[in-house]
């Protein structure tokens, strides 16, 4: 299709301005963590950084315990993206396949888990990891990142699952294919891009996550990247080139994440299938 | 032995009845179709049979074994669907071969098998695309050849060729007839399309609201309908039915006078001479069947549309379809918009049916 020129202009434009104000934040944010000290702070910020030093980034992982919250991050993060998946998509697919009753207010009263502020459940949630024990373990973290991610996750795959044209399920049925077979090899295939929207979602927020870390975790070895990191960039007085270092590290493994799982979002992935 | 046989089958969602108890049998080998308007059920019958759709009542037996409760992959049939639902994400021979896979048939006698139904179909070339690569054509064979390489005693098809275009259409239909002869099995074909009907099948099944209308050979079907229903529905176009009334019997035939021809007093066979026929009824006569003048009785049709499909030509006497006449013109003879045609009708060949429907 011909597009008209202006309309060309003002969608372009309309794209710069968005790429512009999402990404104006991280080039400073990046460019920050490799200027020297005296540039950070500036009076006038310089957008292209006049000098060049790795200081910050040497004192980070030389000088704190970075590296540590970082893998403690990795593991809670990817532990929790690896138990929402699990979990949502048998759970999506019992939405959409199986009949029962209640069905449809089951469905809805999932998302009600999203009506109460973190803060709520806190107390409740420690007394309960107390008593089992669970209290400054990553288990405990991946748990409740985990129990936030699902209902959105079901949500959103139970949506994946209802697009597939149901003659391909029968298809298999009729192939012989038992239930799990047919979900794992040709149901699961289908709805890529829905588990790797999932998996992002779920990744970021247990990666981001800093309430339940802040309060489940008492011990500083086993603190996630963002309380640690809390720790680290000083509390009377912030060292910026610091904090600017561990937040471009910190963005670092979702950027990458974004980069496997991008090329699970191509469309048309049932194309071909029917008519 | 791959008989089908649906004994006092039926289905119903939640109060409404689709399909009110039927039985049915279909000997091993045999070409079946199931024809009828959208909505008489016929779909519904093939998934009962496929295990698909549970019915409310009734058994299905398959080889003379019940398979009522069984699982669709237990039943060893195969089906061929509408939109194909080919595995998009999978190769033609991936495709082909999942069924086998499933059924634990070692990779090696699974790729000759594959190879072969390929061979069959003329897909040797196309094995290690995907199906988005393929035409319509093309994907309808894999979808053909997924059933054929499980060498199931019965397949069924629903609606295989209706996103065709016409002239794939007839092509698959050739090479549906063809694969039946070569592979012998039961093969059980729902369509709307009364040609693919009329051309493939050893036996058609008229259904109407879930009901058999009538079944048998195409051919007797065609010719000796035994309602209103079945002979308006085979034939395109379809046959004429025009009211008339009754004037009395004699020797096994009615005496009918029908408006429409201007004819009166016209000797139509009866099916069953014992019974009196009502005072008014239907006729009923193929555009085919008119006579050329001269021979039975006379009629003068005035053409208000002429339709030319190529093959033939046919005169409407009306733009309305609902009281139109209509005839196919003789080779040879010209007739425009406006013009008339003198024709004979024969009364052996005319079919006489009561308003309500069944045969007389």
């Amino acid at each position: 299709m011909r597009r008209a020129p202006a309309w060309s202009v003002a969608l372009w434009g309309g794209v710069a301005v968005i790429a512009g104000l999402v990404l104006t934040p991280f080039w400073f944010v990046v460019t920050g963590s490799i200027k020297a000290p005296q540039e950070i702070i500036a009076r006038v910020p310089t957008v292209i950084p006049e000098s060049f030093t790795l200081q910050h980034y040497d004192k980070l992982l030389a000088a704190s315990d970075y590296a540590g919250y970082l893998v403690n991050s990795l593991i809670v993060a990817t532990a929790s993206t690896a138990l929402t998946l699990a979990l949502a998509i048998p759970a999506g697919y019992a939405f959409f396949r199986l009949q029962f009753r209640g069905r449809g207010a089951l469905y809805r009263t999932i998302l009600l888990a999203y009506a109460f502020p973190s803060i709520v459940v806190l107390v409740p949630l420690f007394a309960m990891f107390a008593r089992v024990g669970l209290v400054d373990t990553r288990a405990a973290l991946v748990l409740v990142n985990a129990a936030f991610a699902l209902p959105f996750a079901i949500w959103m795959l139970r949506a994946f699952f209802a697009q597939i044209p149901p003659e391909i399920e029968e298809a298999a049925r009729l192939d012989g294919g038992p239930p799990l077979t047919v979900l794992r090899r040709i149901l699961l295939p289908l709805i890529a891009p829905g588990i790797g929207a999932v998996a992002i979602f779920a990744f970021v927020t247990a990666w981001t996550e800093y309430v339940f870390a802040s309060v489940l975790i008492l011990s500083d070895a086993r603190r996630p990247l963002p309380v640690g990191f809390a720790g680290i960039i000083g509390q009377y007085q912030v060292d910026w080139g610091l904090l600017l270092a561990g937040a471009s590290l910190a963005i670092l493994p979702v950027v990458l994440l974004f980069a496997a799982i991008g090329r699970w979002f191509v469309a048309g992935l049932t194309e071909g299938a029917v008519k | 032995m791959s008989e089908v046989e649906l004994a006092a089958i039926a289905k119903s969602f939640g109060e409404t009845e689709v399909i009110p108890p039927l039985d049915l049998r279909v000997p091993d080998g045999e070409f079946c179709v199931f024809v009828g308007p959208s909505g008489c059920g016929k779909s519904t019958l093939l998934r009962m049979i496929a295990g698909l759709e549970e019915p409310s009542a009734g058994q299905v037996r398959i080889g003379g074994r019940d398979v009522t409760r069984e699982d669709p992959s237990d039943r060893g049939l195969a089906m061929v669907f509408q939109s194909y639902a080919l595995y998009p994400h999978m190769t033609v021979a991936q495709n082909m071969e999942f069924g086998l896979e499933m059924a634990g048939m070692p990779r090696e006698a699974r790729r000759a098998e594959v190879e072969k139904a390929a061979r069959l179909l003329k897909l040797d070339r196309f094995l290690d695309r995907k199906p988005r690569a393929l035409s319509g054509g093309q994907r309808q064979r894999v979808a053909i050849g997924r059933a054929i390489v499980r060498q199931p005693g019965v397949f069924l098809f629903d609606e295989p060729l209706s996103n065709l275009d016409a002239e794939l259409r007839v092509e698959m239909r050739l090479e549906l007839a063809r694969i039946h002869r070569q592979v012998g099995a039961t093969m059980i074909y729902v369509t709307h399309d009364q040609v693919e009907a009329m051309t493939m099948a050893d036996r058609i099944v008229v259904l109407r609201e879930g009901r058999i209308e009538q079944q048998g050979p195409p051919e007797r079907l065609y010719a000796d309908p035994d309602t209103l229903f079945v002979a308006g529905f085979l034939g395109a176009p379809r046959m004429n039915l025009t009211p008339c009334a009754v004037t009395g019997c004699e020797g096994g035939r009615a005496l009918v006078d029908v408006p429409a021809l201007g004819i009166t007093g016209l000797a139509v066979p009866l099916r069953d001479p014992a019974a009196p026929p009502p005072r008014s009824a239907i006729l009923g006569l193929r555009p085919e069947a008119f006579a050329p003048a001269g021979q039975g009785r006379a009629a003068t049709l005035k053409a208000e549309v002429v339709e030319n499909t190529g093959a033939a030509r046919y005169l409407y006497t009306a733009t309305d379809r609902a009281i139109a006449l209509v005839a196919e013109i003789p080779r040879g003879q010209s007739i425009g918009t406006g013009e008339t045609l003198e024709v004979g009708v024969a009364a052996e060949d005319c079919l006489l049916f009561a308003s309500e429907g069944p045969r007389l």
